[in-house]
């Protein structure tokens, strides 16, 4: 049975010698990296003592804090609302402009593409810094970071959404006489809308968490309680930040999880 | 009047769709297009709405010259002209109604398409066009859940909201089952009768090209090789279109006779 036909099965194609460059060079990374910064596990058992202390320092939580984070919480989640809806809304543009079957012309495609790019390559807490620099301390810096935050994810995702999107509609716009924007919003928009929705509720999400960290540079929020908690060593403070930011996050988190289910 | 003038089509890949075809189609003639796929059905009707652009020659419908038309001309003569695809090309995602009424965009300002508020005479006309393919049911089901002889006939109802004089139909039944071919075939048959519009439809199932095509065009590898009356048509008239003996894969009913 085995030899009955030896010509017909072809044989196993060598696996190319580049697979073996590319594991070596993944092992020297690794190894430069680790060796570089020093790291080393033993030196979390030599430090535990000041680790130890430190979460001393938690307990008992500052419960009794809690009147004094209600108004920086709430500075937070409107921050995150107020970056949402902005920086989701602009997306929506630059998102269609960025995909080659939206775009009007090349130009305006690889404009839109490369300031994606530019965009996103930036991380939210640098925005941060930079925008605390322009405008002072306070949410208006804040809001300003997660709106190019958001430009720059939901845009790409909508974008990409926007390219895979089944062409066959825009055909029929075109042939029932259609301007171009008539087919993008008859043809495509309905297509990618119960992404987009998605996709806005996951930028919240991270909105959340991040205006969390972008208070730490001054950029409003609970973050801006929880940097001057840390200057002053209030660590029973802190940890009650870190469980009531946790709530609040695994809640809405929770939340768009289901939302998004039912989008899809 | 539809009018082919030497009309030609060489794809950037170098293939010759179209061969210095000519004819005409008077209006209201109920037209069925036949041909081995690739044979260029299908770019001889998308060059009727410009959809495919001729290299050269020239397409006009009711005198007005498709090929030297500008943008906005171009949707002009669209707009008098519905086209029904094989893929029905429906958006899955919004209602069957909102569908319809994509055939009344060229005389929609963009404004309401972008808020999509229709008016009640738009809405009105949408539900004609679908109680004419008997599917008013379905206005406000998603397209995603209707079978695909349904979404067919919503297909030709967005077509109907055009209220056009001609017709375009490419391989309109090749992703149907046979009874809902015919659905589908009489649908057309019905509007070409009753309302006057021309028809043109791609076929690649000799049996129904014979049953609903008045005339019948058959091409082979892009030229104009037989066009006569559906009567006229026999096996060898096919066979001579195909340029090989015909198959039981060439007719949709199995079993039947040529």
């Amino acid at each position: 049975m085995s030899a009955a036909l030896p010509d017909a099965r072809p044989t196993r194609p060598a696996r190319s010698k580049l697979v073996w460059v590319a594991v070596a060079l993944f092992l020297a990374m690794t190894a430069w990296s680790w060796d570089g910064i020093g790291f080393s596990p033993a030196e979390l058992v030599e430090k535990a003592d000041n680790a130890r202390r430190i979460v001393d320092d938690m307990f008992p939580v500052a419960w009794q804090a809690w009147p004094v984070l209600v108004e920086p919480l709430l500075e937070t989640f409107r921050m995150a609302v107020i970056g949402s809806v902005i920086g989701c809304s602009l997306a929506l543009l630059v998102g269609f402009l960025a995909s080659q079957v939206t775009a009007p012309n090349g130009v305006v495609y690889g404009v839109s593409k490369t300031l994606m790019s530019v965009v996103r390559s930036i991380p939210d807490v640098l925005y941060a810094l930079l925008f605390v620099a322009a405008v002072s301390i306070g949410p208006l810096a804040g809001v300003l970071a997660l709106v190019f935050f958001n430009v720059g994810v939901v845009a790409k995702l909508l974008s990409e959404t926007v390219d895979a999107v089944p062409l066959g509609p825009l055909e029929a716009a075109d042939a029932a006489g259609a301007t171009f924007v008539q087919r993008v919003r008859a043809a495509v928009f309905p297509q990618v809308l119960p992404n987009y929705l998605a996709y806005a509720l996951y930028t919240f999400e991270l909105n959340l968490r991040a205006s969390v960290v972008l208070g730490l540079v001054g950029a409003g929020g609970i973050g801006q309680v929880l940097r001057i908690a840390q200057t002053r060593y209030r660590y029973d403070v802190i940890a009650l930040i870190i469980f009531v930011t946790f709530v609040i996050v695994f809640l809405v988190e929770a939340l768009s999880i289901s939302l998004r289910r039912r989008l899809s | 009047m539809i009018r082919f003038e030497h009309a030609s089509v060489t794809y950037p890949g170098g293939v010759h769709a179209l061969k210095d075809v000519s004819l005409e189609i008077p209006d209201g003639q109920m037209v069925v297009i036949v041909g081995l796929s690739g044979a260029g059905k299908s770019t001889l009707i998308r060059a009727i709405n410009g959809l495919v652009p001729l290299t050269s020659g020239r397409v006009l419908v009711d005198d007005e010259d498709v090929t030297a038309a500008d943008r906005k001309h171009l949707r002009r003569i669209r707009s008098r002209i519905g086209m029904i695809f094989q893929g029905f090309n429906l958006v899955n995602r919004t209602t069957v109604l909102n569908n319809v009424l994509m055939g009344r965009l060229y005389h929609t300002p963009t404004w309401r398409t972008i808020l999509g508020r229709y008016t009640p005479e738009q809405i009105d006309l949408g539900m004609r066009s679908l109680e004419r393919v008997e599917i008013v049911e379905k206005a406000y089901t998603r397209a995603s859940n209707l079978s695909g002889g349904q979404q067919q006939r919503v297909g030709i109802a967005r077509a109907l909201a055009q209220d056009p004089r001609i017709i375009l139909a490419d391989e309109p039944v090749a992703s149907l089952d046979p009874p809902t071919s015919h659905v589908v075939m009489r649908d057309l048959q019905r509007i070409n009768r009753e309302l006057g519009i021309t028809v043109i439809t791609n076929l690649h199932f000799l049996d129904l090209a014979r049953q609903y095509g008045d005339r019948i065009i058959g091409l082979r590898a892009g030229e104009l090789v037989f066009d006569g009356s559906g009567a006229q048509v026999d096996e060898k008239v096919f066979e001579d279109i195909y340029g090989r003996s015909l198959t039981a894969d060439d007719v949709l009913e199995k079993r039947a006779e040529l």
